[in-house]
């Protein structure tokens, strides 16, 4: 048995199943939730037609029409494309996405062998080399101390897609949407680096399962929603969504490809190419969604769901792990693990439709309002949150000597 | 209070101070040629933060609304700008067509058929008015001789090709026997077969009804007949 748990815990096959089967269909959903919600906020229905036989599902099968219209489109290549390039930039924008998605926290670490009963965070805590902890599964395929920076690394190894495709598609106007691309990444990259930079004073690190499980005081566990890091750092809050949102190159931040009429990078894809393009915007858009969550919205916890179960008005003693105070209604651990993956998806989707609503409402803006609001409002505010928080810290770390 | 301003509609017509525009000079050849001082937003609105949290307010509420609230009948959204919503469920005006339909105008012209006279035989005495007033040569007619004695010409195939038409309506206009008409409040249905898209003379008598017109018309002494009640009371 603990060679399958091996197995599981492979970070191999923890991407099989998280990115491949959860993270690629959640962004296929995406694109019909897009049309269908942008339909309902400007009073229309939306597609809702698709269907195999009766089976219609409110047309959540046009993402499965729209995939397989693209796979069986006409490859076209234009004259005079760099050949190599051309195919490259593609995989280029999509690689980056995919790969950054290992350091976020899915779910909890999860015991099998404890799956049954109530979770024992004191023989856990005391213990850890317990017959019933002897095999664990993390739902994170790497939890590595630089996580946010790899993240940050990775991610902008994807500009270079959008880069490549415009520079190798033989084509002025894609050149331009290729540079343009690489303009508001640099504009917005550091604005972005800067505004997380608040959450690692405020957490101590850059892992994110450490960030998502942090908070741990005397009187509150993580899974506070009050020890989310949105009430710690609302500033780094929004601007590392503005900066995040201008990252996924999509209104009010769409300069780069400006689909309907100053034509982005990917103007000479077609079919499945340019496909490829779409779903990587719409993976990134999950990825923002999951670091956003992860970072300021406690990740995989479940409100006042602790490892052992719901402890509401108590709290968790940290030395001898009994509960003071409060209502306390003990889960297995099957049912908690259950929970708090579920708490996960629902902020990630939950933050996915905010950005989609905001890519519905806002209209775009221009190239020197782009520039003005990355250079000169959002850099400046994440280093004034930088300073503000540092602050905090010093005097918090003055007056009470921790 | 500026008279520019109740043009525009006038926010906020009370008040003591005025609101309308800074007028900088005022053209001495007409008093509304002026100057004003054009406001534009500063560097603190750039950031288009209450703007767009504002917006987003708006979508958000059209999106929950229509989201959570049942879809409205398909009368209530068939007709533009209904005038109160509150109530009759979500602000959605999409009409599914082949299930639902919106009612047409009474004038709308739309797919033929031939009327009938009192005994279920066609109106149409195939007089050729209609093939040659029709402008896009769709309607083809070949007569024979009616076996009524009373009747001249009937016509032995009657065929308007519905791809070509373009639904002018000087058919109908053109009839002396009201015999053509084109108020089945339905269209032309889409075909995969250009000979299908042909309307014979039995698909569009199957469409038609008894008319309570006289045929043939009433003759140059119309004018005498036109304040007289139908013979069958109007009933058709």
């Amino acid at each position: 048995m603990s060679l399958l748990y091996a197995i599981l815990d492979f970070p191999a096959t923890k991407w099989l199943f998280l990115v491949l089967a959860l993270v690629m269909p959640l962004a296929s959903l995406l694109t019909w939730a897009e049309r269908r919600q942008s339909a309902m906020m400007q009073d229309r229905l939306g597609p809702n037609r698709a269907n195999i036989g009766p089976v219609k599902l409110k047309g959540i099968l046009h993402f499965v029409a729209d995939a397989l219209k693209m796979i069986f489109k006409e490859d076209f290549v234009p004259a005079n494309v760099h050949k190599g390039l051309f195919a490259l930039a593609p995989i280029l924008a999509l690689a980056p996405v995919l790969i950054a998605f290992a350091i976020i926290p899915f779910g909890p670490t999860i015991y099998p062998h404890a799956l049954g009963s109530s979770l024992d965070t004191y023989q856990l805590a005391t213990n850890p080399g317990a017959p019933e902890f002897a095999d664990s599964i993390r739902m994170q395929m790497f939890s590595i101390d630089f996580g946010l920076i790899f993240y940050f690394a990775v991610l902008t190894l994807a500009n270079y897609g959008g880069t490549i495709a415009g520079w190798a598609s033989y084509n002025k106007w894609a050149l331009l949407g290729g540079l343009r691309s690489s303009s508001q990444m640099m504009s917005y990259e550091v604005a972005m680096g800067l505004a997380l930079m608040g959450a690692f004073l405020v957490t101590g690190t850059l892992e994110p399962g450490a960030i998502a499980a942090h908070g741990a005081t005397e009187f509150m566990s993580p899974a506070h929603p009050l020890n989310w890091l949105w009430l710690w750092q609302p500033v780094g809050l929004v601007l590392f969504f503005t900066a995040a949102i201008a990252e996924t190159k999509r209104a009010p931040f769409d300069i780069p490809e400006g689909e309907p009429e100053i034509i982005g990078y990917f103007v000479e894809y077609s079919g499945m190419r340019w496909g490829i393009f779409f779903l990587a915007e719409f993976i990134e858009i999950v990825f923002i969604s999951a670091v956003v969550a992860t970072v300021f919205f406690g990740g995989w916890q479940v409100p006042f769901l602790d490892g052992d179960g719901f402890r509401i008005g108590g709290y968790l003693d940290p030395v001898k792990h009994i509960s003071v105070g409060g209502s306390f209604t003990p889960l297995p651990h099957a049912v908690v693990v259950t929970l708090q993956f579920l708490a996960f998806g629902a902020k990630v989707v939950l933050l996915a439709m905010f950005q989609l609503l905001v890519r519905w409402t806002l209209p775009r803006f221009r190239a020197d309002q782009l520039m003005n609001l990355g250079w000169k409002l959002l850099l400046p505010l994440s280093l004034a949150n930088i300073m503000a928080t540092a602050l905090v810290k010093l005097v918090y770390y003055i007056t009470t000597g921790s | 209070m500026s008279s520019a301003h109740d043009e525009h509609g006038g926010h906020g017509a009370h008040g003591d101070a005025p609101e309308g525009p800074v007028v900088l000079s005022v053209s001495d050849r007409h008093p509304r040629v002026r100057t004003i001082q054009v406001v534009r937003p500063g560097q603190a609105d750039t950031t288009f933060l209450a703007a767009g949290a504002k917006g987003l307010g708006i979508t958000i509420k059209h999106f929950a609304r229509n989201l959570f609230l049942p879809l409205r009948k398909i009368a209530a959204r068939s007709r533009a700008g209904a005038p109160d919503l509150v109530g009759q469920g979500n602000e959605i005006e999409t009409v599914q067509y082949p299930e639902e339909k919106v009612t047409y105008p009474e004038r709308f012209r739309g797919l033929h058929r031939l009327m009938l006279r009192e005994d279920g035989a066609v109106r149409c005495v195939a007089c050729m008015c209609c093939p040659t007033v029709c402008p896009a040569h769709c309607i083809t007619i070949i007569p024979e001789e009616s076996e009524n004695p009373g009747i001249e010409k009937r016509p032995a195939v009657f065929e308007i090709d519905e791809l070509r038409c373009v639904v002018c309506g000087l058919c109908v206009e053109a009839c002396p026997c009201d015999a053509i008409r084109m108020d089945t409040g339905d269209h032309a249905k889409p075909v995969e077969d250009r000979a299908n898209a042909i309307e014979t003379k039995e698909s569009m008598m199957a469409r038609g009804i008894r008319s309570i017109a006289k045929q043939g018309g009433e003759g140059p002494n119309w004018r005498s007949h036109a304040h007289e009640p139908p013979p069958d009371g109007g009933n058709h």
